[in-house]
Parts: C-alpha cells; sequence; structure tokens
C-alpha cells in the first residue's frame, strides 16, 4: 500500500499511473512542479515550528540559570536543519527513509524546543500535531505511530521531570498524551485508509490498461527524449526478440533497428519532432531484419500542468499485408493499363492494316496493268528503237517502285502479327550478314563482329527483328558507298540498366527498369554520318535521304515502330564524315506482363 | 504444232484482261478467252472447258473463291486447275509457298510480269 513513485511496478500505463511514473522522471531531472512538492511543505511547516518555538523560548520566564544560550543555540540549530531542508533536492524528500528521518529528527528537536522554552506542560504540546500532519504527508501508518510513540514518550519523560504529574493537576497533564496518541491514529487511520481505497482504484484501472495494452495487437512503448524505452509493451519485447520489458528498458529506440543506419535516424528525428513541437507524428517504416512494414503514430505525453512533452508514445502497427496488397493493386492496375494501351494499340495497327491492304488492292491492280502493258509494248517495239525501250524501262522502273512503297506501307501496317518469341541472339545477325552478304561484298565493305556471349537471347518476332537488322545493315553500306575506310560492327552484348533515359528508369512506361538487364545491339558504320539537322527526323515516316528510286522513307520509321512493339527502343549517334551507330536495346526475357499473341 | 493452251482470264479489270490477252496471244502457245465477271466466268468454263482458268478474287457479281467452288462441284469443270492472280494483299504471304497453292488452287500475286504468269501456268500444267 503504497504510492511512492519510486516504488511502483513496471507496467504502469494508465494515465494516473503514468503521471505518477513520469513524475519520477521529472524528480530524477530536478524539475520542480506544483503537485506534490514534499520539500517546500516540510520546510514551511518545520519554519513555522522553528518560528513558534523560537517566540516562546526569547520570551519565556527566565530561570536565571543561564539556559538563555542553550535556547539561541537550539534554534540556531533548528534553523540550521531547516537550512539543510533547503538545500537537498526535491527527490530525496520521495524516498521514505530520508522523509521520516526528517520527521523523526523533529519528533526529537519539538519536545527539546518545549523543553527548553519552559513551556512543558502548557498548550504548546499542540505543536506535535504539526508533526503528526507531516507524517501522514506519506502514508506510512506504521511510521507516524512510531513517531507519535517516540515524541509522546519524550513528552510524557519531560513532564515527569518538571514533577507536573505528581500534582492535583496531574490528571489534566496525563490526558495530554493519549490524546495526541489518539488523534494520531485517528488522523492516520483516516487518511491511509483514502489512500488503499485510491490505491485499489488505481491499481484495478492500471490492471484494466495493462490489460488492454498487452493484449492490443501492435506495438506499443513510451521513450524519453533521447528516444530510450521507459515503456515497451510484451508485443514490442517478444517481436525484437528480447526477454522482457527490464531489458529493454534504458536502451534507445535505435538499437532494434540494429543495423538500419537510416530507419533508427529517421525514429530519432521523429520523436525529437514530436518534442519540439508538440504534435503528433505519422510515419510509415519498414523493419528490413523482419520483413515487415509499420504504420508509426508518434503522440507527445504532456505534463498535466505545465503541457510540456515530457515523453512520447510511439505505437507500431503492422500493416505489412496491407502495403502487399497495395503493391499487388498497383501492379495489376499498371498491368491493365498496359494490356489496354497494347489493345487498343493493337486495335490501330489491325485497323491501319485493314486499311493498308484496301489501297494496297487498289494500286496494284493498275499496277498490274501497267507491268502488262509494258511487256506488251516492249514485245512490240521496233528493234532499233532503243530510246522507246529505255523509257519503257523507265516506265517500268517507276511502276516497280509504287509496288516496293506498297509493300513497306503493308508491313508498316501488319504489325500485329507480332509473335514474340525467345530468339537465340548471334544466329540472327549471323543469318542477316548473310541476307546482306550480296551488297556488303560489291561495296567492299569489311564486318567486324563483337559478341560479348554467343549464347545472348532475346524476347522478339524473329522476322520483326530481321527486318530490323536488315534495314540498318543496308543504311549502313549505303552510307559507306564514298568512304575510304569502309567498316561494319555489328556488336552485341548485355547490359544493366544504371541510369535514367529514353525508356529507361523508374516509370511504368519504362520498357526497362532500374537494375534490370537489356540486350544491346549496335550496327556501326564508318560512312558518312547524319548531319544533326536530320538526326531527329530519321525516323519519321516517307523521310529519307535517299534517292528517290532507292529509298522509300519507311525503313527506319518501320524499324522504331517494331522496336516498341518489341518492348525496345533503337537510339542512333552519329558524327558527320566518322560514321553513325544504331543501338537497339532489347528485353533478354518475355514479360509477364506482355499480351501473349494468339 | 503443238496444241494450244485454252485459257479463261476471269476478272472485272477489263485492261488486266486486255494485256494478258494481248501477251499471252502472241506468244502463239495460248488461246484465251476473257470474262468479266463472275457470272459469265462459270458459263465459259462449261462451255469451253479451259486447260487453266486465271480468276481474281475480288469482283462485283461473285467473289473469285465462290467462282472456283461453283466450278470444282461442276464435273465437267472440275478438274480445271484455277490459278488466282489477285492484288490482295495477303496474297503475298501465301506466295512463299513453293507450290503457289492455295487449298486445291494455286495463287500468283499482282502485279506480276507476264513472264512470271507463263511460267507458273506452265508449272501447274506441268509442262516445260
Amino acid at each position: 500500500m503504497n504510492l511512492t513513485p519510486g516504488r511502483l511496478p513496471s507496467y504502469e500505463f494508465l494515465l494516473p499511473v503514468l503521471r505518477t511514473r513520469t513524475t519520477r522522471e521529472i524528480h530524477q531531472r530536478g524539475i520542480m512542479t506544483k503537485q506534490m512538492n514534499r520539500k517546500k511543505t516540510i520546510f514551511l511547516v518545520r519554519l513555522m515550528v522553528i518560528i513558534t518555538t523560537t517566540y516562546f523560548i526569547l520570551f519565556s520566564p527566565s530561570t536565571g540559570k543561564g539556559w538563555e544560550i542553550y535556547g539561541y543555540i537550539f534554534i540556531a540549530a533548528y534553523l540550521l536543519t531547516n537550512l539543510v531542508v533547503a538545500y537537498i533536492p526535491e527527490k530525496y524528500f520521495h524516498d521514505d527513509k530520508i522523509f521520516y528521518g526528517f520527521v523523526l529528527c523533529d519528533s526529537i528537536l519539538l519536545p527539546a524546543g518545549i523543553y527548553i522554552s519552559g513551556y512543558v506542560g502548557s498548550d504548546l504540546y499542540l505543536m506535535f500535531f504539526f508533526i503528526i500532519s507531516l507524517t501522514t504527508m506519506s502514508s506510512r501508518y506504521g511510521y507516524l505511530m512510531i513517531n507519535t510513540i517516540f515524541f509522546s514518550i519524550i513528552y510524557g519523560w519531560l513532564l515527569y521531570q518538571k514533577g507536573v504529574l505528581t500534582g492535583p493537576m496531574a490528571g489534566s497533564y496525563l490526558i495530554q498524551i493519549p490524546f495526541i496518541i489518539v488523534i494520531a491514529i485517528f488522523y492516520g487511520y483516516l487518511i491511509t485508509t483514502r489512500l488503499r481505497d485510491k490505491d485499489l482504484r488505481i491499481n484495478e484501472a492500471r490492471e484494466r490498461y495493462e490489460q488492454i495494452v498487452q493484449a492490443t495487437d501492435v506495438l506499443m512503448c513510451i521513450v524519453d527524449h533521447d528516444g530510450k524505452f521507459l515503456f515497451a509493451n510484451q508485443k514490442l519485447v517478444k517481436f525484437y526478440g528480447y526477454e522482457d520489458e527490464r531489458s529493454l528498458s534504458g536502451l534507445n529506440i535505435s538499437r532494434i533497428y540494429h543495423g538500419d543506419e537510416p530507419e533508427a535516424e529517421k525514429s530519432l528525428s521523429y520523436v525529437k519532432s514530436v518534442y519540439q513541437n508538440n504534435k503528433m507524428v505519422q510515419y510509415e517504416s519498414y523493419d528490413k531484419d523482419h520483413g515487415v512494414w509499420f504504420a508509426n503514430t508518434l503522440s507527445p505525453i504532456r505534463d498535466p500542468s505545465t503541457k510540456n512533452v515530457f515523453a512520447v508514445c510511439i505505437i507500431s502497427k503492422d500493416i505489412t499485408d496491407r502495403i502487399e496488397k497495395e503493391k499487388k493493386l498497383n501492379d495489376t492496375v499498371a498491368l491493365l493499363i498496359k494490356t489496354r494501351d497494347q489493345l487498343i494499340q493493337k486495335d490501330k495497327m489491325a485497323a491501319l492494316g485493314r486499311l493498308a491492304s484496301g489501297i494496297a488492292h487498289e494500286i496494284r491492280n493498275p499496277l498490274e496493268v501497267i507491268y502488262m502493258g509494258v511487256d506488251y509494248l516492249e514485245n512490240n517495239l521496233p528493234d532499233d528503237n532503243s530510246h522507246l525501250r529505255e523509257s519503257i524501262e523507265k516506265i517500268f522502273n517507276a511502276a516497280e517502285r509504287a509496288d516496293k512503297i506498297i509493300k513497306n506501307i503493308l508491313s508498316f501496317a501488319r504489325q500485329s502479327d507480332c509473335k514474340i518469341t525467345q530468339i537465340p541472339l548471334c544466329p540472327l545477325l549471323d543469318n542477316v550478314l548473310t541476307l546482306a552478304e550480296q551488297i556488303i561484298q560489291k561495296n567492299g565493305v569489311g564486318i567486324k563482329y563483337e559478341y560479348h556471349d554467343k549464347l545472348l537471347e532475346v524476347a522478339g518476332d524473329y522476322n520483326m527483328l530481321q527486318q530490323v537488322f536488315l534495314n540498318l545493315v543496308n543504311n549502313a553500306v549505303d552510307a559507306m558507298k564514298d568512304s575510304n575506310e569502309k567498316r561494319l560492327t555489328v556488336r552485341a552484348c548485355k547490359k544493366t540498366v544504371t541510369e535514367v533515359g529514353y525508356k529507361t528508369g523508374y516509370r511504368r512506361a519504362d520498357y526497362f527498369g532500374m537494375g534490370e538487364e537489356m540486350i544491346v545491339v549496335e550496327i556501326s558504320d564508318t560512312g558518312k554520318g547524319i548531319p544533326a539537322d536530320v538526326l531527329p527526323k530519321i525516323f519519321e515516316p516517307f523521310f529519307t535521304t535517299k534517292p528517290a528510286t532507292v529509298g522509300t522513307g519507311l525503313g527506319l520509321s518501320i524499324a522504331h515502330m517494331i522496336m516498341e512493339r518489341l518492348s525496345g527502343t533503337i537510339d542512333v549517334e552519329s558524327r558527320e564524315n566518322q560514321g553513325t551507330t544504331f543501338f537497339i536495346k532489347l528485353q533478354p526475357k518475355m514479360k509477364a506482363t506482355e499480351i501473349k499473341e494468339v | 504444232m503443238q496444241q494450244k493452251i485454252k485459257v479463261l482470264v476471269i476478272d472485272d479489270e477489263v485492261d488486266f484482261c486486255y494485256f494478258v490477252e494481248r501477251n499471252l496471244m502472241q506468244t502463239k502457245l495460248f488461246d484465251v478467252i476473257i470474262a468479266t465477271n463472275g457470272q459469265d466466268g462459270i458459263e465459259l468454263a462449261k462451255s469451253e472447258v479451259p486447260d487453266v482458268i486465271l480468276l481474281d478474287l475480288f469482283m462485283p457479281d461473285i467473289p473469285g473463291e465462290d467462282v472456283a467452288d461453283a466450278l470444282k462441284e461442276n464435273t465437267g469443270t472440275a478438274d480445271i486447275p484455277v490459278l488466282f492472280v489477285t492484288a490482295l494483299a495477303t496474297s503475298h504471304d501465301v506466295v512463299d509457298d513453293a507450290e503457289n497453292k492455295i487449298g486445291n488452287n494455286y495463287i500468283l500475286p499482282k502485279p506480276v510480269r507476264t513472264k512470271k504468269l507463263i511460267e507458273t501456268i506452265m508449272k501447274i500444267l506441268n509442262k516445260p
């Protein structure tokens, strides 16, 4: 049955208990508060006792035996003890031994004072009620009775010394002692019973709150302004693998983050901000060691009188499930958006394909008439007319060019027929160079292969990729027609994405995420290069620098479109009169998000 | 003198028919009959029984495929090989097939030059 803060059990959490507990924290830091200021009370009560005693000593009837000097010494000694009270820090008065030490000291000094003043047997004995009141400040009934009996005996002895116990008024003097004792018993009983009831109620409430705190599914703790644990619930203690709350007390919360320096710093800075701003803070954190996400709420615990923050309550709720669900949801949404985009794209391509097919049909019919007409004219030319023969040749070439454009438009439009599979890259590149062998040899171009790994694979459509590479090889050979050095370099390697760039990075629309792998094919020539003003236009449809009879201006735009379809990219770097390099970045594996073409 | 090959051209593109006739006749190897719609084509095929039929796929009255089916159903014309000469884009994809076959019929994409047309006809008829 005690309420002294120093003797509280470890799990006080409810507000009254917490107040007591944290008051101890305050007292330990030497902060004075209005509540429970024992030191001041003791000091003042003693001062009153001293003043009263001094008054009676100074104005007592002189015995003429030099007693005055003892009176002054007594007053000085009593004042000195009160000076000691003034200088001893508040927290010591909450230690029962020290507190009752002072009271015991008073139990001796007060009868001594009465004796010196010569008023033994007078109403001055009522001063003992000061001591009884003082004693009831703490709730130790036993100590109160010891003190009471102690000074009662002394006072009884003084009365006996004075000889009043034998005179005719002996009864009225003798009654003083039991009177004091009865008052002390009654007063002490009243106070301690009340305190016991209060204590019981507090204990009940504490147990209730304790159960709530321990039964809750969240990690809960209270830390001081340095982040040191003052309290932690069982859930938290167990979660971090400690034996009991005591092994955590005094530890810094940053300790529970083990090796995760940034998380530890973050948690401490939040604790500090709660202290500074006196406001609740919420944040989410990730515990690497346990693989758990937490939603943390840091609330200030304020001193009821000053409203200053003296502790921070941290409640951490495991939200891993929610985060994972959110993540899955986000992934699903991203997949849906991508699928939708691909479907729209596919739909567009299909429409374009139908349109192109219609146009092709309508143009090829007249072309056929031209072909046949040209054949007829050719067969019926007079043998000696070379001009006519040449003219007919030109007509045929023009018609053939028209057909070539149609073919290109059709292949441009027919991207919906794409079948993505895992393709061994190097054999594909070799095949492309074999297909282009004729023009490569005709132009005297040397080929340099730089395959970092012969076993590289890419996710793509074989025919489409062949078309892209063939187009680039043809362009490269064309670009080197007038060069002295004619060298075509084909490189293939695997790279890891390390920086944000076109279609690489963290965005949803990026084909290559940070840290992911990509296969890069580089096709370099030592040709005339592409002028800077032309460079941005080279992927536009129908843009060409080649003579109209040679190029249709669709090759690179088709290549660009194909790369988009394959979730890859095509970039170019060029220096005039030095050469051009095309970079083709491809997916190493089919992604789960890819729509499977049927 | 060698027996001429009788070719029936069924195509709504009149100018195409005109030049096919001219070019094939000039070789002295072919006799050419022309029909500019499907219905006439079927009639002519039945009455003339050509060695080979050049057939367009897109025609205003009866689509080329239906014409081919009708010919197959008729015992008199069922064995006549049909060569689709068509500007339909998809025919380009089929042409890689060495046999030029599409089902029981053959296919040749437009535009095509006379030389290639004659070669294909000869191949279908197994003639040198």
